[in-house]
């Protein structure tokens, strides 16, 4: 599913930061993985280079098939549209939108028929328990209640790989837990293959691969025992 | 694209309402500037071609001659093979004296000749006038449209009083009209009376206005034309109704061009505010916009949203502009028609209507306003990245390109633009605007890395005295370049704009104050005719030795003015007796001096002419000006050239003797009294009225009344400029109101900051004031130069490219001292109440605010 290849990237400025000094992955699809590592690592940007927000400065960033390098920005676009979905620590909800009209973003944007829509989002908010809450607004809902109106977002679409910056990081540790087994239940069920960066170790033992980054580098790779489970 | 705008984009406006009102208005103000304009000017040309053509009836030619047309002329004509019908005609606009019955139309025809010209359409049992013989043995009979009658109540035999030029005169209705045809001309306010008792109501002595001609039927109209030119003679106009129908035309349409120049102006500053207000949103939406691009929106998918959004305000302000517009386009047709009624005498009374080509253009323009200032913006947007949208500050610590390129584009533009307006490369309307088009494009380079220096310095400067709001302030404008330069744009463009025809209002009017001063320097003046451009009344040439012998009366001259077409253009040929008016008027010689024009007009049958004049024909001394006279052709060779202001399309002075010896007229505009030094100016005045009463009517004025008299109808004239620069204004303080709710609503979460770290609320409260204060200076400071640039640019290439004349420059320091004393008001103002709402505010709310 997923292959970089010598991944490098810099980020110009008064003085130049280096924040992926040679990345060499593989990740296969229906993986479950956590990349974990400290405070400037290099996670998120490898996260945002895996679903092309981004670009690395060099080598490949090769993701179903794609070299994302040598994508233009709308390629990427369109890649992300019906390859990636995300979700995020901060939900990245739209505060004016309800619940539905959030989770039915992304088919909008792909120009998808209002009746295909409907029908996708009462399953995606289904999936999640979320169908009684679909009208209200994301600030009407509880911090569990929006990352999983996020993760619902991030179904709606089937795309085949799931993205996750930090999902349990706004959450106490019971909602933390219903998020993380939500989301190994669609890795389980659906085959999507997810790929979580994170600080929490509950989070990274919910894996079945756990990739350790520092100073830009990968210096560990390696399944986690009972992980996935 | 829909499900976004319904959403995303109306959820903004709901939570923006007031913001967004602000922008909208900035299109409304532009577009209803440009409706209403069009709308009245649109009306005003269809009445009046409308009236022309009415009244021309079946007349295919019409005769004209400045001064007017002598009888005899009729007879000649008459006998003139291919004619079929000729028809005198005398035309005047007067006021009943029940002013709420609007103008009123006279026209003085030969009621018996003149069936041949026109249907009638007379009411009543014998469909034809009650008793014709009554009619004409009774000069004060007259003939109302019905729709008229039923207005002013009256019935057959009843009198209405109107202002006539020898006072209020009473006219018996002795027979009525149906509205149509003819009727219907001047919108139904008509009034038909006997061409003979015309001449003697409004003074035209032996003459009529025109003779309208019909032509037999194997007779072209050209034919009819060259046979009528050849009989008659250069100094008589023949000419098609049609022709004088577009000739009117193009007379009101030159007259309104300024004021599209205006509503370009307030349209240009909307553009701005839409400009800024969609690169606040842009910014403000930094975050929704990352989270669509994360989902797979397209960057032109968030272009063509944000542009979308900018067309639906765009249809708003142009549907809310049009309306507004249609509100106020009738007071404008009011402001025009009373204009051009007394430049040009002519004028139409209508009611406006919006037509469906000035809705569309309307509706143009409110869109590519607001496409135009949102496209930038919009272009902005598509190209974030999501991850930078996802990084808090990064967007507002984005620094703007690189000055240096942008100053050197705004320099060598601005430079460019300078110098084509100083030495034209070939001159006419085109280049102008290209001219107009460079400098607002230098301006608009140089306005943001100028303003950043000025700022730098005026923080500097500011910080010594109050240094926590100065440090405040500065850090807020200093800090958000792209914000601040993008406010103090909308306000320098929108000053620049102002000071620029203010600038030109005050330069031309203390030019004519001047000339007046120089020029109008006897005692008294004694008019026959309230309307100077049009008179409806002249006097005898041998009144002048009456008045030499009152007592107290030094010296008389007889000023007359003609008004003949030279090279298409309507000129002014005024004649006087020179040699006295040198002695005690100061000319302003361009070209020759004060001797060789005496001698020149005096003893040598020469002429003078007007400096606007010399430069619109390019004549100089030595040189001659043809000029169509009764007899034939004259040729007169130029004396000198002297700045004068009476025409704007060019004056040619003659000395009295020899307009008397060509034109064959002796009849006189006004007198210019000179009095003796010890005469009493009130009692020498008793004597001129008491010497005409009954005889003629007179309008007698002292030096003093007759200043005031023309320089109200100075100010009469700017009255729409005056309201366009108004409106301009309203746009700028708009602008200025809108930049800094927005600018202050943009720092809400650097307050909260700042009130985490122990700012209190008053000096958080003080420093937003003093930027508002900064920006407002700052805007000021960049629209001196530049809106004096502007001023000299109308004063100058503008002025003489429209009227021949190069105005001389006045800076406008009433309206600068004017700006000084609101801005820093409004500007106070604006920011007092958002200053005080982030002073409220809870930290935590100001902290997470997006």
């Amino acid at each position: 599913m997923l292959k970089l290849h010598d991944v490098i990237k810099t980020y110009a400025g008064k003085s130049e930061v280096k924040a992926l000094a040679g990345i060499n992955l593989a990740i296969g699809t229906g993986e479950m993985v956590a990349i974990m590592g400290p405070s400037g690592s290099g996670k998120s940007t490898l996260l945002n280079l895996l679903g092309g927000l981004d670009v690395p400065t060099s080598g490949q960033v090769i993701v179903a098939g794609t070299d994302l390098a040598g994508e233009s920005e709308k390629g990427r676009s369109l890649f992300r549209r019906s390859t990636v979905s995300y979700i995020f620590q901060a939900y990245h909800l739209m505060p004016t939108l309800k619940v539905r009209q959030n989770v039915a973003l992304p088919l909008h944007l792909a120009g998808m028929a209002a009746t295909v829509i409907e029908e996708k989002v009462t399953r995606a908010l289904q999936d999640v328990g979320l169908e009684a809450r679909g009208n209200h607004l994301p600030d009407e809902l509880s911090g569990g209640e929006r990352q999983r109106a996020a993760i619902a977002r991030a179904l709606v679409t089937d795309a085949p790989l799931l993205l996750a910056d930090e999902p349990t990081g706004n959450l106490d540790s019971a909602r933390g837990a219903e998020i993380l087994e939500l989301l190994r239940t669609i890795n389980r069920e659906r085959g999507t293959t997810i790929v979580i960066v994170t600080h929490d170790h509950n989070a990274a033992s919910a894996c079945a691969r756990l990739i350790r980054l520092r100073d830009g580098r990968v210096e560990g790779d390696s399944a986690v025992a009972g992980g996935g489970v | 694209m829909r499900f976004l705008l319904r959403t995303l984009s109306l959820s903004y406006v709901r939570r923006h309402l007031a913001k967004t009102i602000l922008t909208l208005l900035g299109v409304v103000v532009g577009v209803a500037t440009f409706s209403s304009i069009e709308s009245a000017k649109g009306t005003l040309v269809k009445g009046i071609r409308s009236t022309v053509d009415r009244v021309a009836g079946k007349a295919q030619l019409q005769i004209i001659m400045e001064g007017g047309v002598p009888e005899e002329v009729q007879e000649q004509v008459r006998a003139l093979p291919g004619i079929r019908a000729t028809s005198p005609v005398i035309e005047q606009i007067v006021i009943p004296e029940k002013g709420e019955l609007g103008s009123l139309m006279v026209i003085g025809i030969d009621l018996l000749g003149d069936r041949e010209m026109r249907d009638y359409g007379f009411e009543g049992d014998d469909a034809d006038l009650d008793d014709p013989l009554l009619f004409l043995a009774q000069p004060d009979s007259a003939i109302f449209t019905r729709q008229f009658a039923e207005k002013a109540g009256l019935k057959s035999g009843d009198s209405l009083a109107i202002k006539a030029p020898k006072g209020v005169k009473l006219v018996k209705a002795r027979g009525l009209l149906t509205p149509k045809g003819f009727a219907e001309a001047f919108g139904g306010n008509l009034m038909v009376v006997d061409v003979y008792a015309a001449q003697e109501l409004f003074g035209r002595g032996r003459r009529f206005d025109r003779i309208d001609v019909r032509l037999d039927e194997g007779t072209s109209v050209a034919q009819g034309i060259a046979t009528l030119e050849k009989a008659l003679g250069p100094a008589y106009r023949v000419e098609t109704p049609g022709k004088r129908g577009e000739q009117i035309e193009k007379i009101v349409t030159n007259f309104v061009a300024g004021f599209n120049i205006s509503s370009g102006f307030a349209l240009a500053i909307g553009i701005f505010l839409i400009f800024n207000a969609f690169n606040v949103a842009v910014n403000r939406r930094r975050r929704d916009i990352g989270t669509l691009r994360a989902l797979g929106a397209t960057p032109r998918q968030v272009q063509l949203l944000f542009l979308a959004e900018a067309l639906v305000i765009g249809i708003i302000g142009g549907i809310l502009g049009t309306l507004a517009g249609s509100a106020f386009s009738q007071a404008f047709l009011r402001m025009m028609g009373q204009t051009s009624e007394t430049l040009y005498g002519v004028t139409s009374s209508g009611t406006v209507r919006l037509v469906p080509l000035v809705v569309l253009q309307s509706m143009f323009l409110g869109v590519a306003a607001s496409l135009i200032g949102a496209w930038g913006p919009a272009l902005s947007a598509s190209r974030i990245s999501p991850t930078e949208a996802f990084a808090k500050g990064a967007f507002q610590a984005a620094v703007p390109g690189r000055s240096a390129l942008r100053i050197a584009a705004g320099v060598a533009t601005l430079g460019s633009a300078v110098v084509m307006a100083l030495k034209p490369p070939f001159g006419g309307n085109p280049f102008i605007f290209v001219e107009l088009l460079l400098g607002g494009a230098g301006i608009v380079l140089l306005v943001g890395p100028l303003s950043r220096l000025l700022l730098h310095h005026l923080v500097q400067l500011v910080t010594r005295f109050a240094p926590v709001a100065g440090r405040l302030s500065g850090d807020a404008l200093l800090g958000n370049a792209r914000r601040t330069s993008g406010t103090i744009m909308a306000m320098a463009l929108s000053l620049t704009f102002v000071l620029g025809l203010g600038g030109y209002m005050g330069s031309t009017k203390k030019a004519l104050e001047r000339w007046m001063n120089d020029s109008l320097t006897c005692e008294l003046f004694v008019r026959a005719s309230a309307n100077f451009n049009r008179p409806d009344f002249l006097f005898p040439g041998g009144l002048r030795d009456e008045l030499l012998q009152l007592p107290g009366v030094k010296s008389v001259e007889s000023f007359r003015v003609n008004r003949p077409l030279y090279q298409g253009r309507q000129i002014q040929v005024a004649s006087i007796e020179i040699a006295p008016l040198l002695e005690r008027m100061k000319y302003d010689f361009t070209q020759g001096d004060v001797e060789t024009m005496r001698r020149g007009l005096t003893r040598e049958g020469k002429c003078a002419v007007s400096d606007n004049f010399s430069r619109r024909y390019k004549l100089g001394i030595g040189q001659q000006v043809e000029l169509a006279a009764p007899g034939g052709k004259v040729r007169f060779t130029i004396a000198a050239v002297v700045r004068d202001y009476a025409s704007d399309q060019g004056t040619v002075l003659l000395d009295r003797s020899q307009f008397l010896r060509y034109w064959q007229d002796d009849r006189v505009d006004i007198y210019d009294v000179s009095l003796h030094p010890d005469a009493n100016v009130g009692q020498v005045r008793d004597h001129i009225r008491a010497r005409l009463a009954g005889r003629y009517p007179a309008l007698i004025s002292t030096r003093q009344e007759f200043i005031a008299e023309i320089t109200k109808a100075i100010d009469a004239f700017y009255a729409l400029t005056r309201v366009t620069l108004f409106l301009a204004l309203l746009v700028a303080f708009l602008g200025i109101v809108t930049a800094l709710l927005i600018s202050v609503a943009e720092r809400t979460r650097e307050i909260g900051i700042l009130k985490a770290l122990g700012a209190l609320p008053a000096q958080l409260a003080r420093g937003i004031v003093l930027e508002a204060l900064l920006l407002a200076l700052a805007g000021l400071v960049l629209a001196l130069p530049a809106g004096n640039l502007f001023a000299s640019f109308m004063e100058g290439p503008l002025a003489e490219l429209f009227t021949g004349w190069i105005m001389p420059h006045f800076y406008p320091w009433e309206i600068l001292l004017q700006l000084t004393i609101a801005l820093p008001l409004i500007s106070a103002f604006a920011a007092w109440v958002p200053a005080r709402q982030a002073g409220r505010m809870k930290i935590v709310e100001a902290i997470e605010y997006e």
